[in-house]
């Protein structure tokens, strides 16, 4: 039995195929204009006997195929999970939105918060300034990490931060310190949210946004706690979509 | 619905928005010379409007579609119902304001209180002072003055009266009503759930200005129909469905989005515990104290509303719907920019998640249609972890 999950992000569409308990597939690319193109395109030749979706555009898909779909807090808790056994906090740092996710002993969503109401302090937001700073996202971090001190940037609205990010550069700021500014900024945003929901324990650190060194290193550094990333942290969601298909199947339904 | 029910009310206006009904009804008292007074909130004494012969009218606050009117003036950053009330007032296109012949506001929040000031110059305006430590016996002293100043502000404008004795019907009159509305919510306890919000909504709506008189016929027929469907077995919703209990702000028109987004996500909605749903019923007024107009005021300051500090009755009224309507999870919702409501939800949560070990939600959001997927997000997590 193969079963597999795909997750429609904001980015991009993420699809995980299963099999045994092994992953044997696994998929990504940017989502664009047309989420279901993308989607299409990915799953397009993968063989597979059941799907669950997830993601923001979830619902798009289960129109089309009339899959069951599990909410991204669901598929980021049951993935996570099952990569830590031990895991109790998950953060997610996506393209658009971030959330942090309680777990319980058993390994149930036990509370969760998001931030989706704006751009700020999610991968947009890093994309953005990375841009405006005139780095790839590849060197953001770097030039961040290589930073002594950092520029203070006040706001976190995406446009107002832009302006800040220019003035700075105008005033002769170096650019390194500045990126390590956006950094902190970042991470402070996201730090908030995991004290308010989960306020000690390992943070099992997921998203497009974990693959930034600077972010996982100051989220420790801040947090004073041990930050986990695993292997293909964007993969979490689809992984987690498609263990609730193969469990369904084992269950006997495939209805989420 | 999977089978088909009558309605609770079946007329004309049913499957619309419940405004129209109560329109119409109002135009009709119109028509028999009956004044009006517009109303914006639970803390107006409804008891002493109607004994003074006069019909209250709640006003429009509920649609998106005024808000870019009001905010050519109020900042953007305010409260959806207070835009949307002011919005729908400097376009003219509330029928209950174009109907009223005053209006009569509550010191409740600072946003309405400010935008009660832009407003009072269109219509005879009257604005209460509310107390909102309201547990002090000044605070009970000053609501009766206030109450009592209302009095004579719609004597001065409408040259109507009532006697102590009349409130005191009114009163009793309106306990009336409320130990039926009760009644009804017994209804919509029931596990299965035979009860539509919507249905329920048409009928707390329909009851708030309404005198006991008035809602009797309408509520013996709803309680026989809801007597029959509990016998015929009828439910409503999908088997299993997680019961959702919603609290908060008032919630109605654009905003009613919340309650659809619950549904798409499976839930059925047992409990509507705010000024919008069943809070106006839940509590009634001591009768026979000889002193109505304090028997008033005593029991408006019990109303649970944010606004008031501190507001631990909220929690223990919660406490009582919870026992009764026994929801699998309670969902909190806040308009952008409520203060009051948005700070009180931090320990409504803990009391839902401690007291009664239910998985509980905060949405914050306003009238539009933009941020409809992240709730459902949320809504759907919520709804997985019953
Ligand atoms: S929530 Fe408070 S301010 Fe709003 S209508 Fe109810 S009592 Fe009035
Ligand atoms: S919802 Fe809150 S801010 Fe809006 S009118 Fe009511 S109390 Fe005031």
């Amino acid at each position: 039995m193969r079963a597999a999950g795909l997750d429609i992000g904001s980015r991009t569409v993420k699809l995980v195929v299963i099999e045994g308990g092994e992953t044997v597939l696994t998929r990504k690319d940017l989502t664009s204009h047309d989420p279901l193109e993308a989607a299409r395109a990915l799953m397009s030749g993968v063989e597979y006997d059941v799907i669950v979706a997830t993601g923001y555009g979830r619902h798009l898909l289960k129109g089309h195929l009339d899959c069951p779909v599990i909410s991204e807090i669901k598929a980021f808790a049951l993935g996570a999970k099952a990569i830590q056994t031990s895991c109790r906090v998950v953060l997610d740092i996506g393209g658009q939105d971030t959330k942090v996710i309680s777990l319980n002993e058993g390994g149930e969503m036990s509370k969760f918060e998001m931030n989706d109401k704006c751009a700020a302090g999610t991968g947009r937001f890093l994309e953005i300034m990375a841009y405006a700073l005139g780095y790839t996202l590849e060197e953001f971090p770097k030039a961040a990490l290589s930073a002594e001190r950092s520029e203070k940037i006040n706001s976190m609205c995406t446009v107002f931060a832009e302006s800040e990010v220019i003035s700075l550069t105008a005033k002769g700021a170096a650019r390194s310190e500045v990126a390590l500014g956006i950094h902190r900024a970042i991470v402070s945003r996201s730090t908030a949210l995991v004290r308010r929901i989960a306020p000690s324990g390992e943070v099992f650190f997921a998203g497009g946004v974990a693959l930034n060194r600077c972010v996982e290193a100051l989220l420790a550094e801040d947090l004073k706690r041990p930050v986990f990333v695993p292997p293909d942290p964007q993969m979490v969601g689809a992984f987690g979509a498609a263990l609730h298909a193969d469990r369904s199947i084992m269950k006997g339904t495939s209805h989420a | 619905m999977h089978e088909t029910v009558e309605p609770l009310i079946n007329d004309e206006y049913t499957g619309g928005p419940p405004t129209k009904r109560v329109l119409a009804r109002l135009q009709e008292k119109r028509k028999e010379g009956r004044k009006v007074a517009g109303v914006y909130c639970g803390y107006a004494p409804t008891e002493l409007i109607l004994a003074m012969g006069i019909s209250p009218a709640t006003l429009c606050a509920f649609s998106n579609g005024t808000i870019e009117a009001a905010e050519t003036v109020l900042p953007a950053n305010l409260c959806p119902l207070i835009k949307s009330s002011y919005g729908f007032i400097i376009t003219d296109t509330c029928p209950f304001y174009g109907l009223a012949d005053a209006v009569i506001g509550e010191t409740t929040c600072d946003g309405k209180k400010k935008m009660f000031e832009l407003i009072t110059d269109l219509k005879p305006t009257w604005i209460m002072d509310l107390p909102q430590v309201p547990d002090q016996e000044e605070a009970i002293t000053h609501w009766t003055a206030m109450i009592r100043k209302l009095q004579g502000f719609l004597e001065t404008t409408f040259g109507a009266r009532a006697t102590d004795d009349g409130i005191e019907d009114s009163i009793r009159d309106i306990n009336r009503r409320n130990a039926m509305m009760r009644e009804v919510f017994e209804f919509a306890a029931l596990r299965p759930a035979i009860v539509d919000w919507r249905e329920m909504y048409d009928l707390t709506f329909l009851a708030q200005g309404s005198s006991g008189k008035d809602m009797e016929p309408v509520l013996s027929e709803a309680l026989k129909k809801l007597a029959k469907r509990r016998d015929d077995g009828y439910s409503y919703g999908p088997a299993g469905a997680p019961r959702v209990m919603v609290t908060g702000c008032p919630v109605g028109g654009d905003a009613e989005k919340v309650f659809a987004i619950i549904e798409e996500a499976g839930g059925v909605i047992v409990a509507l515990d705010a000024c919008s749903g069943f809070k106006p019923y839940m509590t009634d007024t001591a009768e026979g104290t000889g002193d109505p107009v304090r028997a008033l005021a005593e029991r408006y300051l019990k109303i649970p509303c944010s606004c008031m500090t501190p507001n631990a009755r909220r929690l223990t009224e919660m406490t009582r719907l919870i026992e009764k309507f026994r929801p699998d999870a309670v969902i909190d919702v806040v308009l952008q920019a409520c203060h009051s409501f948005n700070i009180e939800s931090h320990k409504v949560g803990e009391h839902v998640e401690k007291v009664h070990g239910l998985p509980f939600l905060k949405i914050v959001t306003d009238f539009s249609l933009g941020d409809v997927e992240q709730i459902r997000t949320r809504v759907e997590a919520l709804l997985e972890s019953c």
